[in-house]
């Protein structure tokens, strides 16, 4: 019934407003960075004429807690629970991503139960991850106070079937501490197998509601069908991933292109959309967390014998040294390549010399300058929302 | 002396009946947030409030006694006195509504022969404070708020007055109350004329869900975007009248739909006496007012601009043909009455 | 119109839900269960009691498990661990010369319960709690000292992990791998403060039904 307002195809990010029509009344707003709606503290200036943005200049940093600088103190050790803050919507694949390349320097062969013990959590993870980014991007788009709120309920209540297995499993609900260099810490506690297995059905089984709310709803679909598009060059040209960058068309999925864990023993089907709007991009997510699904179920049921560490336990803070060397490892994370680059050395071997994090959520926030011009206010919450960012990876 | 000097007297009958639906209808309002509370929050799989009272059944005095005791902030660059007088006025526009609205046959407060004119106008002019609490708040999401809900509520009341003149054509009179003997007589607007009547009632309950600002025509507060619109700068009671009003105005809106299109008073089973005949007016406001709420926490809401493009190329010409889909009606049928 | 379809079938779902079980928990009348595993604050141990009438088994306890090595503060990422060893002398019990903690400071101010103090405990001496009641109206109450900690581990329920389970678990020569855990997982842990109430609403964690989990 509704078109979506039409932006330019590419709009300039830099544009000087002096050059803009001098008869247009621009006002400023600033989104953020106390907003409900930019999940997390994070502000965006926008420069409005009338409600239709024509410039937004993003400022992120509100959360910048040094961890890269902190890493270069820290032993191996203890770098692990410090990650878990970094994506802290989906931690899990932080201390993965820093515990492989440590692994990597130090050419550690995983025993193949923790490989396949990280490719499950992994997967579960990115179930309570996706829930969470259906939740919000309802919750922006259909306000806190209304039917967003309640997709939003219900995938917390879902998400919180996967936390309630992850503290059965590592006594925590998120920042677990669960890896470490050369393996898992936790094992899988008997009988988590079978609740694993029935925590997935109750989740799939809730699956058909949030499609009814959201995707099915024609109000839905209005707000989001056509707003933000992405376009498959500039997603290649800002680096995206993830599955915003497979709305967009870009198909690449590390977890099938460049398999790490014991991705290359199932099968991992990668949605891929073109249309690179909101709602593809919340397609994807939607799609990811059914195929997440599948793979869990597929995943526990074959859960190999073995030692779940590579290496004897930690049994103190200098366990692991790395005289030097340097390793980049990306894996994909619920929000695209989620890479460390280690450059080992520091504090005699100790310590990271340097330790580089490339968030995906801040390549997705490249594109706010794009993407917002040409919309309305209500439209950039969505895009926002359709974003997913993680504030606490982002300004790390 | 009694209750029947009372009820026939030209000054206490009003002033008594002003009293008696005033409480009535505010004391519904606070206990249907308690209701909405709880019924959102069944949806949602949660408990809702439980802590003040039995079932959290006082929890709208214990709501009203933390805004009284707030502080009352004033922002620096804001108009004072504007920002004072806003909040007031939008209860205000929404409870003397009230005074038209016929309960049953001997509960209301006035027998206007303007009725319906009078709760349209008074949508109308509840604009009005709400854009000065948008002005005078100097902020620019209040400003967000109150410019949207002005083109909205402007735009919306345009098929809202004509969608309750397909029941005024119908009935040949703007008296709520005459409105509804008609249906009394000849059958609720809603089952005839086949179609229009039916269509009228839906395009009537869909703008006046705009004209009271529910979801998923929200948009002037719209939490995700501007945070609270217009109130967003207000504190204390004063950001207490602005939903309350919103009650208030849902409930009236509620009443009026099921009077214009529903029998109001009228129905089967009681005897129309019974309790003054107010049963099925009850129920009737009762189902439409908890409908709303249902879709309130079930829709995710428009645009502002869709919402436009909404009224003025879908809802006004289906209002615009109503109407004279009625006249054409009326016209054919004058013989029977 | 498929606005006011869509609008029905949303509202159908969400009516639909009124009838489910809730699944708020009530949390200071109602505390959730908690698993086993569950980690929220810190206890030391005692070591089991010594053989009967020897000196150190008042109470029915080993004497102090800390040998004051330090291990936990060295490894601590947060640095919250403050170790104050005593002097070193002859354990009652064992007849050997061991260390003993003068004081022991654990600020959980700045604790992100990353269970490495446990993990790498020589003496299995520090372990951690599951009872949640971590919040406190002061922050001076989340300085764990030493006689808090010790309280810990008499007034609260122990968490599963110490150090010689997280090595036998962790141990790479491991084939096939041991039974993880010994005893059934606790259900419902009462709340220090006055929680009795069940935990009728809240969605159970399943009691662990005592069985391999390696699935074919």
């Amino acid at each position: 019934m509704f078109t979506a307002l039409h932006p330019p195809a590419r709009p300039d990010p830099y544009l000087d407003l002096d050059a803009y029509d001098p008869a247009a009344d621009l006002m400023v707003l600033n989104l953020g960075p106390q907003h409900p709606s930019t999940h997390g503290v994070f502000r965006v200036k926008l420069v409005l004429d009338g409600e239709v943005i024509v410039k937004a200049v993003s400022y992120p940093g509100f959360l910048h807690r040094g961890v890269e600088k902190l890493c270069e103190k820290l032993t191996y050790a203890n770098v692990t629970p410090i990650f878990d803050k970094n994506d802290y919507i989906a931690p899990m694949l932080n201390e993965q991503a820093v515990n492989m390349a440590f692994e990597k320097l130090l050419g550690l062969e995983v025993p193949r139960r923790a490989r396949w013990l990280r490719t499950l959590l992994a997967e579960m993870q990115r179930i309570a991850s996706h829930l969470i980014a259906v939740g919000t991007f309802a919750l922006d788009v259909g306000g806190a106070i209304g039917g967003g709120a309640s997709v939003f309920m219900y995938a917390f209540r879902d998400r919180d079937r996967v936390l309630d297995l992850f503290e059965e499993l590592t006594g925590c609900r998120f920042h677990y501490n669960t890896h470490q260099v050369g393996g898992n810490r936790h094992d899988v506690p008997p009988g988590w197998d079978r609740r694993v297995l029935a925590e997935m059905d109750a989740i799939e089984s809730a699956l058909p509601d949030y499609v009814t709310l959201t995707a099915a709803n024609a109000i839905f679909r209005d707000r989001t069908v056509g707003v933000g598009v992405l376009g498959r060059d500039l997603a290649l040209e800002l680096g995206l991933g993830g599955p915003i960058g497979r709305a967009s068309g870009v198909d690449l999925d590390l977890r099938r292109d460049a398999p790490y864990h014991c991705y290359d023993e199932v099968e991992v089907r990668v949605p891929t959309f073109t249309e690179g709007d909101c709602y593809a991009r919340f397609m994807v997510r939607y799609h990811e967390l059914v195929e997440s699904i599948r793979l869990v179920r597929q995943l526990v049921q074959g859960i190999p014998e073995g030692p779940i560490a590579a290496l004897k336990p930690t049994k103190g803070p200098t366990h692991v040294k790395i005289k030097e060397g340097q390793a980049y490892v990306g894996i994909e994370s619920p929000r695209g390549e989620l890479g460390t680059y280690l450059i080992a050395g520091g504090n005699k071997g100790m310590s990271p010399y340097r330790l580089k994090i490339r968030p995906p959520s801040l390549h997705a926030l490249a594109t706010i300058p794009y993407l917002l011009p040409g919309n309305t206010l209500s439209d950039a919450i969505a895009i926002l929302g359709s974003l997913d960012p993680v504030m606490g990876e982002v300004d790390r | 002396m009694g209750m029947d000097f009372v009820m026939n007297h030209v000054w206490l009958r009003p002033l008594f009946m002003s009293v008696l639906v005033v409480t009535a209808v505010m004391t519904t309002c606070a206990w249907s947030i308690w209701f909405e509370r709880k019924l959102s929050a069944r949806m949602q799989n949660r408990l809702g409030p439980t802590i003040v009272g039995p079932a959290g059944l006082l929890q709208p005095l214990a709501d009203a006694l933390k805004m009284l005791r707030k502080e009352i902030l004033i922002p620096r660059d804001a108009d004072p006195w504007l920002f004072r007088l806003a909040p007031p006025l939008v209860l205000f526009c929404t409870v003397a509504a009230l005074a038209v609205v016929p309960w049953s046959e001997t509960i209301y407060i006035a027998d206007l022969d303007v009725g319906i004119l009078w709760v349209l106008a008074l949508a109308g002019l509840m604009l009005l404070p709400i854009w000065i609490a948008g002005w005078a708040s100097n902020n620019k999401y209040a400003l967000f708020g109150g410019m949207r809900a002005v083109a909205q509520g402007i735009s919306y009341e345009i098929p809202l007055l004509l969608s309750a003149m397909v029941p005024v054509i119908l009935a040949g009179s703007l008296n709520l109350k005459d409105i509804v003997r008609f249906q009394h007589d000849h059958g609720w607007f809603v089952l005839w004329p086949p179609g229009i009547g039916l269509v009228a009632f839906v395009v009537f309950f869909v703008t006046s869900l705009a004209e009271a600002n529910r979801i998923p025509f929200d948009v002037p507060e719209a939490e995700s975007e501007l945070i609270a619109g217009i109130s967003v700068e207000y504190t204390a009671m004063n950001l207490g009248l602005f939903p309350m009003a919103e009650y208030v105005h849902t409930l009236i809106s509620s009443a009026v739909a099921a009077t214009l299109f529903l029998g109001g008073w009228d129905g089967p089973f009681f005897d129309a006496t019974w309790y003054d005949g107010v049963v099925w007016m009850v129920l009737k406001t009762g189902v439409l007012f908890v409908f709303i709420y249902v879709l309130r926490w079930s829709l995710v809401r428009f645009r502002s601009d869709q919402l436009m493009y909404a009224c003025w190329v879908w809802l006004l010409p289906l209002a615009l043909g109503l109407v004279g889909a009625a006249a054409v009606w009326v016209k054919l049928t004058q013989g029977q009455g | 119109m498929g606005y006011l379809l869509d609008a029905f079938k949303a509202s159908l779902v969400t009516l639909r839900q009124t009838r489910r079980a809730t699944v708020t928990v009530e949390f200071p009348q109602v505390v959730r269960p908690r698993t086993e595993r569950y980690r929220a604050s810190f206890a030391l141990v005692h070591e089991a009691a010594g053989p009967e009438g020897s000196p150190a088994t008042e109470g029915g306890q080993g004497e102090e498990a800390c040998i004051a090595c330090k291990l936990c503060q060295q490894i601590c990422p947060s640095d919250i661990i403050t170790v104050t060893p005593g002097e070193k002398r002859v354990s009652p019990t064992t007849g050997k010369n061991r260390g003993y903690l003068a004081d022991f400071t654990l600020d959980a101010n700045a604790c992100i319960y990353c269970e490495l103090c446990v993990q790498v405990c020589p003496v299995d001496a520090i372990v951690m709690v599951a009872a949640a009641e971590v919040p406190s109206y002061a922050r001076e109450d989340l300085v764990l000292t030493m006689d808090k900690l010790y309280a810990n581990e008499t007034q609260r329920r122990l968490s599963w992990a110490n150090a010689t389970k997280l090595w036998d678990m962790q141990d790479p020569t491991r084939t096939p791998p041991a039974p993880v855990a010994t005893e059934a997982v606790v259900s419902v842990v009462p709340a220090v403060g006055n929680a009795t109430e069940s935990v009728a609403q809240a969605r159970p964690v399943a009691p662990a039904p005592v069985e391999n989990s390696e699935a074919p």
